[in-house]
């Protein structure tokens, strides 16, 4: 198999790569009636399966899930969350031959081969879709020409998916068609039936394209989303440890601070964010982000190549070859860290001191989050697109590092997260091991406002606030958030 | 010997209001006090400022009895607390406790006694007494996702019992018990007492512990010692009123029958929550019903509201249409009202209240659409109507519970809903503000809208209940009239 995208010629592949289109509600007026009555099978039952899978029920849709033998024989946890719910489950061979829309929410790492084991069985102008495209785009994979390929692919957490939906409401979704595989045309209006069965349709859908969810999902989660968020992490973990900080705090207040800095992106995007500081502190928090951009860009970019080219899917596939003898070895040094094995405190931290105290994971984060946008929307990728894989998925992967940390941060994302994460970490500390020589903990672990009277130059503050207001970021962002309304309110721990 | 509490001079504004004004109380020991009267007269602030959880203006000195073995501690139960996740987060939904998932969310009634247990230095073995006390044991490897909030309830009754502080002070203790329970609870708090616990019990019930001694109510931010519970002001009644317009109709039924179920079941693993129910609900029929704590009452409801999973291996109608033939929750959802005292928990906090009674006319948790001018204007009377006009734009979670549930009330009758669902509605209300509830859902029951009203307790009801179905352990044990369960 070939990566699908090299096969294109540059003007096709620009083409893939450029679509993208917010769809306005009255496109999907006519909810889910194109998949009404239709055998909806879903292979595996993880955190996106389980949680699609009683939303499309409870929208009225017919669904029932295909497991692997030894899952079922085994009786293991998918079989028990199909099964405790009152689904039908069954195996390929019982559920397949029959089933209209076969949606494969198996981990991607697997999709060869799932894919190679159901596509016999699926009937003539079945329909099979994908909460991801990397099977698709970058390992090549054929599809029967008379199947229609769709991606439907929230963009959170299988849990949020269920708890938006249950409230009424839904997650901002990427639909696509994949443009070998529509030989009867209803790859969209199958894909928005079912986006309207896990609610997505209320929080807005972006029409994308397998190519352009790929290239924009790879480059968010490894450079930002989990990259940064972990490099960031550690590094200022380290720093307050070697100042004298005590080490519970620090743990906390990296722990639960990714969470709380990032959730102020999801209303008010990054210059939402900055203003949570003081005006000394935004000023400096600007000065160090500009630094980083700097520092960062050309690691930003040689990612972004590598993504479009198919180096980096290349070399991955290459270590899953090799028994994952990378991604173990460096799964193993993130689970030994010091911020990993170091508790976090019993001490309260009050929402604003998470603010105050840890400046620098401001910074990291606005460098992160503008310089992953740029490097996209410079690779063809549109704005819109570059929005969702950058600054709205932030939050939600700060959430997971709260919860459990970088190791289950690492864990529960996606293995091509994973592996990209590590890589970009590796190469990120070297590179900002002279910037983190000059940092102090008035930066992190301290209230950077203590002892400054708080002054500042007046026209200085106006152009940071212009710069941050009108950066390409924010303008999409304020578009697409509208179409989101429902934020929930800012947790602290 | 100095008394065990002694306050003066307590001031404490909201907002506007001087809700404590110069207020003394010494509480000598051996003295267990009641604190009754009107909601929002500031008895539950007056308790937090004892137990320390919150601060105002004035002195407080505890005098804590050096030579007890108790520990020198106030504890304050609260009637309304969130519980956490095992990742110390409380952003549940309540439709979660009946999904089935492999990986646990939440921790074991177990491990959380032993967490505290551990804490606090106590004998598991005396917690095991308790729950089994409280009929409570059942549930020792439920996860607190799992329970109700009377089960809830009882969990922090058992840590209070089983901590045993010198000063005990709980709030609203009856909420959500079922009649043997309230007996039994004051049973264990006498015992608390003869072991050398003092007790404050806020809350407006009849039937009290023995050890109860003293009272008081708050009036015009000062304490009023009074000299038996029967002196406690009683309240202002409600004026009735006529319904806005919308609301003095017929609710259009698309079919006469409202629910029927066949021998309906409902088991986790090996535990049987409802068996084999058989119930018809016709439209216009406004149900009682009953079952102690655990019997499988909120579950039955979810299914019809369309909230359980396991609804779609199971037999019944809801509105004519059978269950699982193609129908969304939405669809069913549009049908009815609901109200829970687990539906109020998990509500957005994030809401006005303008915003959450809105939200009713779609079913969801928050507001998420524009609303046409229409479906705005029904809003706003019915605001007025509930005399909520000058708390339309305050949060929801900031008005005080028993206000919040009439918000709660007003969303879910906006759409004027073929069938209204009030699960325990006056849970943690105190007598007046039931008294008001239970009329206002007279007032709506008089134009043919169909009622399922649990509730445990015969004084507390609105008097428009005319069919009664019971539940013991999942199974019905009684379906009959109202006129033949007073006879029997
Ligand atoms: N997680 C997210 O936040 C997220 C967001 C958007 C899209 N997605 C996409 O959704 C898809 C599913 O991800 P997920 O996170 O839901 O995965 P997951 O939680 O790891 O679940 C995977 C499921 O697939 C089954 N499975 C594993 N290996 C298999 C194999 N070789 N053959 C058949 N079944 C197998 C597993 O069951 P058994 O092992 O018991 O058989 C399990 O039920 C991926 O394409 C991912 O990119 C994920
Ligand atoms: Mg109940």
């Amino acid at each position: 198999m070939a990566n699908y995208f090299n096969t294109l010629p540059l003007r096709e592949q620009l083409n893939q790569l450029g679509v993208c289109e917010f769809m306005d509600n009255s496109e999907f007026s006519d909810g889910v009636n194109a998949l009404k009555g239709k055998k909806i099978v879903i292979v595996g039952c993880g955190a996106q399966g389980l949680n699609q899978g009683l939303n499309l029920r409870d929208s009225g849709l017919d669904v029932s899930y295909a497991l692997r033998k030894e899952a079922i024989e085994q009786k293991r946890d998918s079989w028990k969350n199909a099964t405790s719910n009152n689904f039908n489950v069954g195996t390929y061979e019982e559920l397949l031959p029959t089933a209209d829309l076969v949606i494969n929410l198996t981990p991607d790492k697997q999709h060869t081969a799932v894919i190679n084991a159901v596509m016999p069985l699926m009937k003539q102008g079945a329909t099979l879709s994908y909460s991801h495209g990397f099977n698709i785009v970058e390992e090549g994979m054929q599809i029967r020409k008379d199947i229609t390929v769709i991606m439907v692919a929230p963009k959170s957490p299988g849990s949020e998916v269920r708890s938006e939906y249950v409230r009424g409401f839904g997650v901002p979704t990427l639909i696509a068609v994949h443009p070998e595989n529509d030989p009867e045309g209803k790859g969209l209006a199958w894909a928005k039936a079912y986006c309207v069965g896990t609610g997505g349709h209320r929080a807005g859908v972006l029409l994308s394209s397998f190519v352009a969810e790929v290239k924009s999902d790879l480059m968010g989660e490894q450079t930002i989303l989990c990259g940064l968020l972990q490099t960031g992490s550690i590094l200022s973990f380290d720093k307050m440890v070697e100042k004298g900080i005590d080490a519970g705090y620090a743990s906390k207040l990296v722990q639960y601070g990714v969470e709380v800095i990032t959730e102020a992106l999801k209303h008010g995007g990054v210059s939402g964010m900055m203003d949570r500081l003081s005006n000394v502190a935004k000023v400096k928090a600007f000065e160090l982000s500009e630094e980083l951009k700097d520092i960062m860009r050309p690691l930003f970019q040689k990612h972004q190549d590598d993504i479009m080219s198919g180096e980096f899917s290349r070399t991955m596939m290459e270590d899953w070859a090799n028994g994952d003898a990378n991604l173990l070895k460096w799964r193993a040094e993130t689970g030994e860290t010091a911020f990993e094995k170091t508790p976090a405190g019993d001490v309260k931290i009050g929402e604003q001191e998470y603010f105050d105290n840890y400046l620098l994971m401001v910074a990291f984060v606005r460098a992160g989050v503008e310089l992953a946008f740029e490097t996209m929307v410079e690779a063809g990728i549109k704005p819109e697109s570059a929005y969702y894989e950058s600054l709205h998925e932030t939050p939600l992967i700060a959430n997971t590092i709260a919860r459990k940390k970088l190791f289950e941060m690492n864990r529960v994302i996606s293995d091509t997260a994973e592996y990209g994460c590590y890589l970009f970490d590796q190469a990120c500390k070297p590179l900002l091991a002279d910037f983190m020589k000059k940092i102090d903990t008035d930066v992190v672990g301290k209230n950077y406002n203590e002892g400054k009277d708080g002054s500042v130059d007046n026209q200085q503050l106006v152009a940071i606030n212009e710069v941050l207001r009108n950066h390409p970021v924010e303008i999409v962002g304020t578009k697409l958030r509208k179409a989101m309304t429902a934020m929930k309110a800012i947790k602290t721990a | 010997m100095e008394p065990l509490v002694r306050i003066t001079g307590l001031n404490l504004r909201y907002q506007q209001k001087q809700v404590l004004n110069n207020l003394g109380w010494t509480i000598q020991h051996g003295e267990n006090w009641l604190l009754g009267g009107a909601s929002g007269s500031g008895k539950t602030s007056l308790a937090k400022i004892i137990a320390e959880m919150q601060s105002a203006a004035g002195e407080l000195k505890i005098d804590f009895n050096k030579k007890s073995r108790l520990p020198a501690e106030v504890l304050f139960v609260e009637s309304w607390y969130r519980f956490k996740n095992i990742e110390g987060l409380s952003n549940f939904y309540y439709q979660q406790r009946y999904t089935s998932l492999q990986a646990n969310e939440t921790v074991t009634v177990k491990a959380e006694l032993q967490h505290y247990g551990k804490d606090k230095n106590l004998e598991f073995e005396e917690a095991e007494k308790l729950m089994e006390a409280l009929n409570f044991s059942a549930l020792k490897n439920s996860q607190l996702l799992e329970l109700s909030s009377g089960e809830h309830k009882k969990l922090q009754l058992v840590k209070a019992l089983w901590l045993k502080p010198q000063l005990l002070i709980i709030d609203q203790p009856y909420t959500g018990l079922d009649a043997l329970s309230r007996r039994k609870l004051n049973g264990l708090l006498d015992e608390a007492v003869a072991a050398g616990v003092q007790l404050i019990l806020i809350c407006n019930d009849k039937e009290l512990p023995a050890s109860i001694n003293c009272y008081a109510e708050i009036e015009n931010g000062q304490l009023k010692r009074l000299d038996s519970q029967d002196e406690i002001s009683v309240s202002y009644q409600r004026q009735s009123k006529d319904l806005p317009d919308f609301l003095q109709v017929r609710p259009g039924y698309t079919s006469d029958e409202i629910l029927r179920m066949i021998d309906v079941s409902i088991r986790y693993g090996d535990k049987q929550v409802l068996k084999n129910i058989n119930w018809e609900v016709r439209a216009g029929e406004k149900w009682l019903l009953q079952g102690p704590n655990g019997s499988g009452k909120s579950t039955l409801l979810s299914l019809i509201n369309g909230d359980h999973p396991q609804s779609y291996a199971n037999n019944f109608y809801l509105f004519g249409n059978k269950r699982g033939s193609g129908e969304s929750i939405w669809d069913i959802k549009q049908h009815t009202g609901i109200i829970s005292p687990e539906f109020h928990w998990y509500f957005d906090a994030t809401s006005t209240v303008w915003q959450s009674i809105a939200s009713g006319f779609y079913d969801s948790v928050g507001l998420y659409r524009q609303l046409p001018f229409s479906k705005s204007a029904k809003v706003d009377e019915l605001i007025e109507f509930f005399e909520l006009t000058e708390h339309k734009n305050d949060l929801l979670s900031a008005l005080p519970l028993g206000k919040q549930r009439l918000v709660l009330l007003a969303r879910t009758i906006i759409k004027n809903p073929e069938l209204l669902i009030l699960d325990e509605p006056c849970q943690g209300l105190d007598q007046q503000q039931t008294a008001y509830f239970n009329q206002l859902v007279d007032e709506l029951s008089v134009n043919g809208m169909t009622i399922i009203y649990v509730g445990h307790f015969a004084s507390a009801l609105p008097s428009c209940l005319e069919k009664r179905i019971e539940l013991n352990e999942g199974e019905v044990v009684a379906i009959e009239t109202l006129a033949e369960s007073c006879l029997a």
